[in-house]
């Protein structure tokens, strides 16, 4: 339908009129309730992932730096401070592998706000123990209180748990250093292999449901099927992945395994969207390419499809966006196991952001909501990303026929 | 299409390419034999060992126990029971936000409401569930006494929300097939918007509406991350929102992230429920076509 008839009737009975006003404005409704609730949650998450901490070294290190010190002066520092020698740090800041392990155990970052003034370095040990962890607005209201009450070894500040440095950090049982890098590191993995095997096949069946096969009984055959699959709950492809690709095929609880199984989820709302860019190519493109005597191969892959790229590529993006967010069929094909280290390659175990995400959440500790607090953040900041690179490229490439 | 019909090619390169194409397509069938058969083999297996009449009739799931139970009513009520308040929420939400986008929303209004819903649509619902578990379920709290910190209440009013992109976008095209000509015949007799909306093209689109609403339930039903970390995960044979559940789907992922070994009843529990899972959700889309095409006003 085009624009609406409203506006042509008017007169008649007041009453139908004022039930009228009311309905359009009742219709509307829901929308702002969805957006209320979407506020809800972006701003209840950006409020959680941050909070006023008192937090006790008992072991390891524990120092803060001011501005201006390197951040590897701060470890050094914190190292000699544990009773190495000045070579020992040294030498244990030069080795990268050493390096590594040290960032791992002890968090250095910058600080917006701390006992000892603003912006500081603060190197916190994989041993520190929280005492206290406030929300946002009562810790700065009692922080003049907290900071006269601070015992030996305590450290009042405030924590903003998304900083540079959760990006890249291991997950661990301490929520003061869990991060977020590995999942990262498997998703970016999984989700590219996935999109390897799901792009061919899903716009490959996309064009010949569209250019080769447009009745016929394998067409109907595959329609069918191809609907049924998209209303399949992805948890059952969770089944089918463990059963199949991690038990049958003996591949375990692999990047492999997963790529195989978000690929299969994949293949039919690639298939739906590239059908849809296929079917905007209008037919004289087709009846012009054939009438100079291209065959259909020609015609499809050199007429066809180019036009039809854009709208391709813009739901690729959206779909893997929506591969990105999956959480329960990985959940079944291992990505819930402890994974202390970066993926290496298609065999090697890995946990993804979404099921991070569930894990954080599910841990009864009250410090690891805001820890997935951070990790949502990362997510949707990831997610808009690439809505904001498909409504681009919709915009930028549209074609009037 | 007339060109379309033109007789085959014998070029190698045309058939080479053809064959290629069908065999792409071909994968998706086999998703659907590998799904089928990956569900059977440890289904039967879980039927040798456990009864059917004990599968359907026994009140308790308890497949962990040291005395299990396999009784898969707890699951199924607790799943009816997050989709009946998820749906309370979607239906009428998603139904009036179908009528503003198919009759009233001016044409680059409408474009906006698409995209915020596209933009609903695309949150991660483990974000979702996030959201019902530590946002929501402490607000009710204020309100509800007795409402326990994983409930399906605040599940599946999260839920509801998730799920009303897919009412209303089916829905609306549904309404939006409906003729002008009809809407105009009857503006010309004096009807009201809200009439048109409300007595004309509603029931002329009833049939899309309820396959709307029964693709709605059947992605509800299946729905997996909210509930299982919203709605908690002990199996109760309860119709109370304020009581602790559990979901089909939220057994699952606990079976799932638990470490059973592979081959055990409980494990092959997993693919028992599963299958249950996959029936229903299909069950309900092959009705939610048959509906369409069964009662669908044809118009010349």
């Amino acid at each position: 339908m085009s624009e609406p008839l409203l506006s042509k009737t008017q007169g008649g009975d007041p009453w139908k009129a004022r039930i009228d006003r009311v309905f359009a404005r009742a219709l509307v409704l829901p929308l702002f309730l969805a957006l209320a609730l979407l506020s809800w949650l972006l701003l209840d998450t950006l409020y959680r992932s941050f909070s006023v901490q008192v937090v006790r070294s008992d072991v390891g290190l524990s120092q803060t730096f001011p501005l201006g010190t390197a951040w590897q002066e701060a470890l050094k520092a914190a190292l000699l401070q544990e009773g190495y020698t000045e070579e020992e740090a040294e030498a244990m800041l030069k080795d990268p592998k050493e390096l590594r392990a040290l960032l791992n155990q002890n968090r250095v970052e910058l600080m917006w706000n701390t006992h000892e003034g603003p912006l500081r370095y603060v190197v916190t040990g994989s041993y520190d123990e929280r005492v206290l962890d406030l929300p946002l607005l009562q810790g700065l209201r009692r922080w003049e209180e907290l900071k006269a009450g601070l015992g030996e070894g305590e450290r009042l500040v405030l924590n903003p748990w998304l900083d540079q440095t959760f990006l890249t950090r291991f997950p661990s049982r301490n929520p003061l250093i869990a991060g977020i890098g590995v999942a990262v590191v498997g998703t970016v993995w999984v989700l590219t292999l996935a999109l390897l095997i799901a792009i061919p096949v899903g716009v490959g069946t996309a064009i010949l449901l569209e250019e080769y096969l447009r009745e016929g009984r394998l067409n109907r055959i595959l329609e069918v099927n191809l609907r049924n699959l998209a209303g399949v709950p992805s948890i059952v492809y969770g089944l089918l992945g463990l059963a199949f690709f991690v038990r049958e095929m003996g591949l375990g609880p692999t990047v492999l395994a997963a790529a195989l199984t978000l690929a299969l989820l994949g293949i039919p709302v690639i298939t739906v969207t590239a059908r849809e860019a296929l079917r905007a190519v209008p037919e004289s493109q087709r009846q012009a390419a054939f009438a100079l005597g291209a065959t259909r191969r020609q015609v499809v892959f050199r007429v066809v499809l180019p036009a039809a790229l854009p709208g391709v590529v813009t739901g690729v993006i959206l779909s893997a966006a929506r591969l990105i967010g999956e959480a329960a069929p990985l959940l079944l094909v291992g990505a819930a196991a402890y994974v202390p280290f970066y993926p290496s390659g298609p065999l090697s175990e890995y946990t993804v952001i979404p099921v991070q995400i569930y894990l954080w959440v599910s841990q009864p500790q009250p410090e690891f909501a805001r820890v997935a607090a951070a990790g949502i953040l990362v997510m949707l900041l990831v997610l808009s990303g690439l809505y904001l690179a498909a409504l681009y490229l919709r915009n930028r490439f549209r074609r009037e026929w | 299409m007339e060109l379309l019909r033109q007789a085959p090619s014998r070029n190698p390169k045309e058939v080479l390419t053809f064959a290629l194409l069908v065999l792409l397509g071909a994968v998706t069938l086999l998703t659907t034999l590998g799904v089928v058969l990956s569900l059977l083999g440890d289904v039967v297996e879980f039927f040798r060992r456990v009864p059917l009449t004990e599968f359907l009739f026994a009140p308790e799931w308890t497949p962990l126990f040291a005395e299990p139970r396999y009784g898969i009513a707890p699951l199924i009520a607790g799943t009816l029971l997050v989709t009946a308040i998820a749906l309370t929420v979607a239906i009428p939400l998603g139904l009036a936000l179908a009528i503003y986008i198919s009759e009233l929303a001016p044409h680059r209004v409408r474009a906006r409401v698409m995209g915020i819903l596209e933009l609903f649509e695309g949150i991660p619902t483990v974000v979702l569930g996030y959201f019902a578990l530590l946002t929501v379920t402490p607000f009710l709290q204020k309100f509800i006494p007795g409402l326990q910190i994983f409930n399906p209440l605040s599940a599946g009013l999260v839920m509801g929300f998730a799920i009303i992109p897919y009412v209303s976008n089916v829905a609306a095209d549904a309404m939006q097939s409906v003729p002008r000509a009809i809407r105009e015949a009857a503006y010309a007799l004096g009807a009201r918007p809200y009439e048109v909306a409300l007595r004309v093209v509603f029931p002329a689109a009833i049939s899309g509406i309820i396959a709307a609403i029964i693709l709605a339930t059947s992605r509800a039903i299946g729905e997996t991350m909210i509930v299982a970390i919203a709605a908690g995960q002990r199996p109760t044979l309860t119709l109370d929102p304020r009581e602790t559940i559990a979901t089909m789907t939220s057994f699952i992922v606990q079976a799932a992230t638990g470490d059973q070994p592979a081959g055990s009843t409980a494990s092959l529990a997993l693919f028992a429920v599963g299958a249950t899972l996959f029936l229903m959700t299909l069950g309900l889309n092959i009705l939610a076509q048959y509906v369409v095409e069964r009662y669908r006003e044809r118009y010349e």
